[in-house]
């Protein structure tokens, strides 16, 4: 039903671009992608349709991520130039900010314990995550213990090295 | 009960912990000084992941109608910032040049080519101004390309290029019009995209003299609409009206200060006006929404931006 999809809009559109945001790391992207998957459901009138977009949308997520990639290799080799490694596609992003350390730190966690925390973020509770994840809803706890422990000490990890460094 | 597993109590921390598991949970805290202590260092652990994860989030930005999301496919993201000052080039021009040939349409024993607009034509400021009054009044006009009677022979004259270009501009309606009480969107683009002669008639005629609707009470708008008739809470109610044409449609008038009235069109959405409305909404940028069963428009003599702000306020009047 549409008038429903135009609630679920309002109620979750802020979560599903703010999942997204973590994935591609653009908010103009995140935001055009959260609209893509609001249009795909008007389409598909799914059954959970707060599921279903968070579904579709980590989906495009990772499909645009891969089509960034072949485009980027694609040009590396039109330009001769060596690929850059630095996975930063944001410019506007400053190397020093916190929220740059946690990315990289949120880039360490593996793709389970991430997509866990992303969700859980999301305003998801543990049945929604289990569904959308696959894993047991007894293991969603422990997932994001390991999640939450991880990012910390990513994160710390991340900025001792950096002060090291600083210092060294 | 043995000790806690980190997982039960970010899972308790969660407040996803199933009431027995809970129970069990707290009985064995109150004599486990141990796991207590544990507790207290999963709590924080999990309050710094949460500050770290916030300091990630966008940058919040008003969410937009939903609406939006109706609208043709959206462009690949990395277009937008290249091509976006291509873009709005060519939406002027293009719209200059619709402006141009809709005005071309009328009679007129020569019709001038785009490109002699450039020279100087007689730029009578109050020739353009004129037609564009004209254009708005007539907007029913355009929309069934019926020739007017044509009263002024100058405004039969293509308008001066620049003019055409700052009405590609005209997001809002301009003083100088002499329009009151139009909608956000300008109504000639708007009416020029509507399917329907006999609706832009209705839609001029609400935006433009909706004084001549009829008022109605609260009951017979409820009756009308199926629904309570919606609106901003808060704001005060000066009226409510129905559509002469008795299409079912309905406007709330609100007033934001003693000068300032908004406009609330509304009536019931069936599916197939969904679809109808959806293809007309790719062409403009009517600022609407669906509330309920309702299909919910806004106007006003207020910024785009604060309209849409009121329209994200809008539910049904208690």
């Amino acid at each position: 039903m549409p008038d429903d999809i135009a609630e679920v809009y309002r109620n979750t559109y802020p979560a599903l671009v703010r999942f997204l945001y973590r994935k591609v790391w653009d908010a103009e992207r995140a935001e055009d992608l959260a609209q893509e998957a609001f249009a795909r459901a008007l389409v598909h009138r799914p059954e959970n349709t707060r599921g279903w977009l968070f579904v579709v949308a980590a989906n495009m997520a990772r499909d645009e991520a891969r089509k960034a990639l072949r485009e980027k290799r694609h040009l590396t080799l039109l330009k001769s130039e060596p690929e850059v490694t630095e996975s930063a596609p944001e410019e506007s992003i400053d190397a020093n900010t916190q929220a740059q350390r946690v990315r990289v730190a949120l880039e360490q966690l593996t793709p389970r314990d991430r997509e866990a925390l992303l969700l859980w973020d999301a305003g998801m509770s543990y049945d929604e995550i289990a569904t959308q994840t696959g894993l047991a809803r007894g293991a969603i706890g422990t997932t994001l213990a390991r999640a939450r422990r991880r990012l910390v000490e990513a994160y710390d990890g991340g900025q001792e090295g950096g002060q090291h460094v600083a210092r060294g | 009960m043995s000790h806690v597993d980190e997982g039960t109590l970010h899972a308790y921390l969660d407040g996803e912990l199933p009431s027995g598991e809970r129970a069990a949970l707290e009985s064995h805290l109150a004599q486990c000084a141990s796991c207590r202590a544990q507790l207290a260092e999963e709590r924080a652990l999990l309050e710094r992941a949460t500050a770290l994860l916030g300091s990630t989030r966008p940058a919040e930005r008003a969410v937009p109608p939903f609406e939006q999301v109706r609208r043709a496919p959206r462009r690949p993201w990395h277009m937008r910032t290249g091509f976006a000052w291509a873009a709005s080039l060519v939406l002027a021009v293009g719209f200059g040049y619709y402006v141009s040939g809709a005005l071309q349409r009328r009679p007129q024993p020569e019709a001038q080519p785009l490109a002699t607009t450039q020279q100087n034509r007689p730029a009578d400021k109050a020739a353009a101004s004129e037609g564009l009054r004209r254009r708005k009044q007539d907007s029913g006009t355009i929309a069934s390309v019926t020739p007017p009677p044509d009263a002024n022979p100058r405004s039969a004259a293509p308008l001066p290029l620049d003019t055409v270009l700052r009405i590609g501009d005209t997001a809002r309606p301009h003083e100088e019009a002499g329009v009151t009480a139009a909608p956000a969107a300008g109504a000639a683009s708007r009416l020029a995209a509507a399917p329907s002669a006999q609706r832009a008639d209705t839609r001029s005629a609400e935006n433009l003299v909706s004084t001549a609707w009829p008022v109605i009470s609260r009951g017979k708008a409820a009756s009308l609409l199926g629904d309570r008739p919606v609106g901003v809470p808060g704001l005060a109610t000066r009226g409510i009206r129905s559509s002469p044409t008795g299409d079912g449609t309905i406007v709330v008038e609100q007033a934001l200060d003693s000068k300032t009235v908004i406009q609330i069109f509304q009536r019931p959405a069936s599916s197939a006006q969904v679809d109808e409305l959806g293809a007309r909404e790719r062409a403009d940028r009517v600022l609407a929404r669906y509330v309920g069963r309702l299909r919910v428009e806004i106007s006003g003599p207020v910024s785009t931006d604060s309209l849409n702000k009121l329209l994200e306020l809008v539910e049904p009047l208690p």
